[in-house]
């Protein structure tokens, strides 16, 4: 994996130093709250209900374990022992103290982690497919990519203003698992006819108030070409996008006003007129970064494992456990195995220090010393052996982190809502804590199979109720925690926006209602089928009767 | 009746005003019955701006001998998390936590007066 160079370790030593001198500025009363304000935010640091709120960019989702026993320190010495991966593959630390954050960002520098563009209208944390370099299915190792794209966005002076926050993903494999459309740029690498490999280019991708999903403005573009590109739709967006209304500022609102053809009409002139030698990544550099991804070294293993096998056929749990949570890897005899952090009755996406420690040990034991953080809010070890997940199985179960529920109905994506966050409406947390307990019995969910619940505590769907098979937004209605049901949202190659149900409900019908989807769906299910080609197939109308029939 | 509260500007923690000092617990905060010392004590707070962050005020209610923030989004930061009960205020799980608690379900939100925005 991609290690910080001399020159990254320098500029998060000098921006850790240069908050520290902003932070005592504050401190002393020589700077005003509105002058520090953006200023910790350009670091990361937000004011929550609580306390302040650090959030730290985890670059493509990719941890060393270095540092993620560097998080769970940060979390044990300046929080209360637990961090809160996102659906961005950030981490965030709820209750840290502003006298402590420099300190933190020094700690975390020392890693190669930070805070920088977690926060602000630049261009954000990338993110790529959690399964980079370990899936038999992609073409490249898209971190290579998301790291040239790290490098160049990170303080871009052109692009450190935009009208609003900027959010890029890249995949590689033909399976969407990083939610490309729903972002501001999408980028899909493939490989042409001819063995070239070549992006298609999807923007104007979005979740919050207005949901659009990414359109394609160029099928094929040169990957050599990738940066001179970005440069040509940052400019246009930082040109032509709106600054006057706050929720008209984000580049889904130009991409559809402009339309996705005159848009990419003005991309490409502007790209036209961009000397591509400087902005276009050398050959050098270009193999510079792919030298630090270069895959790992596979010790031959047998495709079949005996050992696996055999811990199958002695223990249903750990069957499924299999099933649910380990995947192909591209090299015979190893897996891809899934951490879920969604254990009946938890957060979703917590995970405390000593569980951050426990997937430290066993990813420098058994998975090559790393650790990948899903949009889903769940961790990955990318290398294990299959000869050695009943070992890591058995630990992770030690340390409640063995839950086999992956992309279950108890795989529930909450953002942290109420609870902690100053722009939410509502509580997410505690709904899918409910809906989690309902449903935790694992032999039941399973037979209702593969079934996305995503809540949002907020228009903004952090949550990302969008793109849940259930999606669940939090509402004020009339001064009451109320919620809002929709369905039929998917994330991956079969993007859709989900569509509302019907009028809202109180949290605690929430779980009943849930329950009464589930029991549509069977109810209607054909072979095979999924909730959400249930729900595609029959159209909302039987599970409107049902839920509201029970609702009067 | 109207309570200030705003958030430490060190620690970030929600505090409460009283006299011209910050307390910790919600009911330790001092209650306004007019508008017009809320408003000069509102007026004092945000002259303290080394002190605290974006000081507000909130309405709070008599529910059965206790008084309560109006809005659950107070009552939660009265309390702390609801996913994390040893988190927070709550944790000393005094006789003033658990009525504040008790209440937290059924709240309205109509008590938020200056909502912090970033």
């Amino acid at each position: 994996m991609y290690r910080y160079d001399d020159l990254d370790r320098q500029m998060l030593t000098d921006r850790s130093n240069e908050f520290r001198h902003q932070a005592a500025r504050r401190l002393s009363g020589e700077i005003t709250e509105d002058q520090f304000k953006p200023l910790r935010l350009m670091n990361g640091l937000y004011l929550q209900l609580h306390a302040y709120m650090l959030r730290v960019a985890i670059p493509f989702g990719t941890l060393s374990t270095a540092q993620l026993r560097r998080l769970a320190w940060v979390a044990t010495t300046y929080d209360k022992g637990y961090g809160h991966f996102t659906t961005r593959t950030n981490v965030q630390l709820h209750w840290i103290k502003l006298r402590d954050a420099p300190d933190i960002l020094d700690a975390l520098a020392e890693v190669g982690l930070h805070a920088i563009q977690t926060s602000g209208n630049c261009i954000r944390n990338v993110t790529a497919d959690p399964y980079a370099g370990a899936t038999a299915d992609e073409v490249d190792d898209p971190r290579v990519w998301a790291e040239a794209i790290r490098e160049w966005s990170t303080v871009h002076p052109e692009f450190s203003y935009l009208p609003r926050k900027f959010k890029i993903a890249v995949t590689a494999a033909e399976k969407d698992r990083a939610a490309i459309r729903s972002y501001d740029i999408g980028l899909h690498l493939r490989r042409t006819r001819d063995g070239e490999l070549s992006f298609e280019v999807m923007a104007g991708g979005g979740q919050g108030r207005t949901p659009y999903l990414a359109k394609t403005i160029r099928e094929h573009l040169p990957a050599s070409r990738l940066l001179s590109y970005l440069d040509a739709i940052l400019r246009v967006y930082n040109r032509a996008g709106r600054r006057d209304n706050i929720h008209k500022a984000r580049i889904k609102i130009l991409v559809n006003s402009l339309g996705v053809e005159e848009f990419a009409r003005q991309v490409e002139a502007e790209w036209a007129q961009i000397e591509a030698a400087e902005v276009d990544l050398p050959d050098t550099e270009l193999a510079r970064i792919r030298a630090a991804f270069q895959p790992q070294v596979f010790d031959p293993q047998p495709a079949v494992s005996p050992v696996f096998e055999a811990a199958k056929a002695a223990d249903p749990e750990f069957a499924r456990f299999a099933r649910r949570n380990v995947h192909p890897h591209k090299v015979p005899g190893y897996a891809i195995l899934d951490i879920s952090l969604k254990a009946p009755g938890e957060t979703p996406g917590d995970a405390s220090s000593a569980q951050m420690e426990t997937v430290a040990d066993l990813a420098d034991a058994y998975s090559q010393g790393e650790v990948r953080v899903n949009y889903t809010q769940n961790l990955v070890l990318p290398h294990v052996k299959l000869a050695d997940v009943p070992a890591v199985y058995a630990r992770l179960k030690e340390a409640r982190l063995a839950t086999a529920n992956i992309d279950l109905i108890t795989d529930i994506i909450a953002c942290p809502g109420l609870d902690y966050c100053t722009l939410a409406n509502a509580r997410a947390i505690p709904v899918a804590q409910a809906i989690a307990k309902r449903f935790a019995d694992p032999e039941r969910a399973e037979a209702i199979g593969e079934l996305g619940i995503k809540i949002s505590g907020c228009i903004n769907a952090c949550g990302h109720h969008h793109l849940g098979a259930i999606g669940i937004l939090g509402v004020d209605k009339k001064g009451e925690e109320y919620y809002q049901l929709s369905l039929g949202g998917s994330a991956g190659a079969d993007a859709e926006l989900a569509r509302i149900l019907g009028p809202a409900m109180s949290g605690q019908s929430i779980p009943d209602a849930i329950e009464t989807l589930v029991e549509t769906y069977l109810a209607h299910r054909q072979d095979g089928e999924r909730f959400l080609d249930t729900v595609r197939r029959t159209g909302l109308q039987p599970f409107k009767e049902a839920v509201y029939a029970v609702a009067d | 009746m109207k309570v200030l509260t705003a958030n430490s500007l060190t620690t970030g923690e929600v505090v409460f005003w009283n006299a011209g000092r910050w307390a910790v617990a919600f009911n330790d905060g001092q209650r306004f019955d007019g508008d017009e010392d809320a408003a000069g004590a509102l007026t004092a707070a945000e002259d303290q701006p080394r002190m605290v962050v974006a000081p507000y005020l909130i309405d709070v209610e008599d529910m059965d001998g206790h008084w309560v923030p109006v809005a659950y989004r107070e009552r939660l930061r009265a309390l702390g998390p609801s996913n994390h009960p040893q988190h927070g205020k709550q944790a000393d799980g005094d006789a003033d936590v658990q009525a504040l608690a008790a209440v937290t379900s059924s709240a309205r939100s109509t008590g938020r007066i200056k909502l912090i925005r970033r």
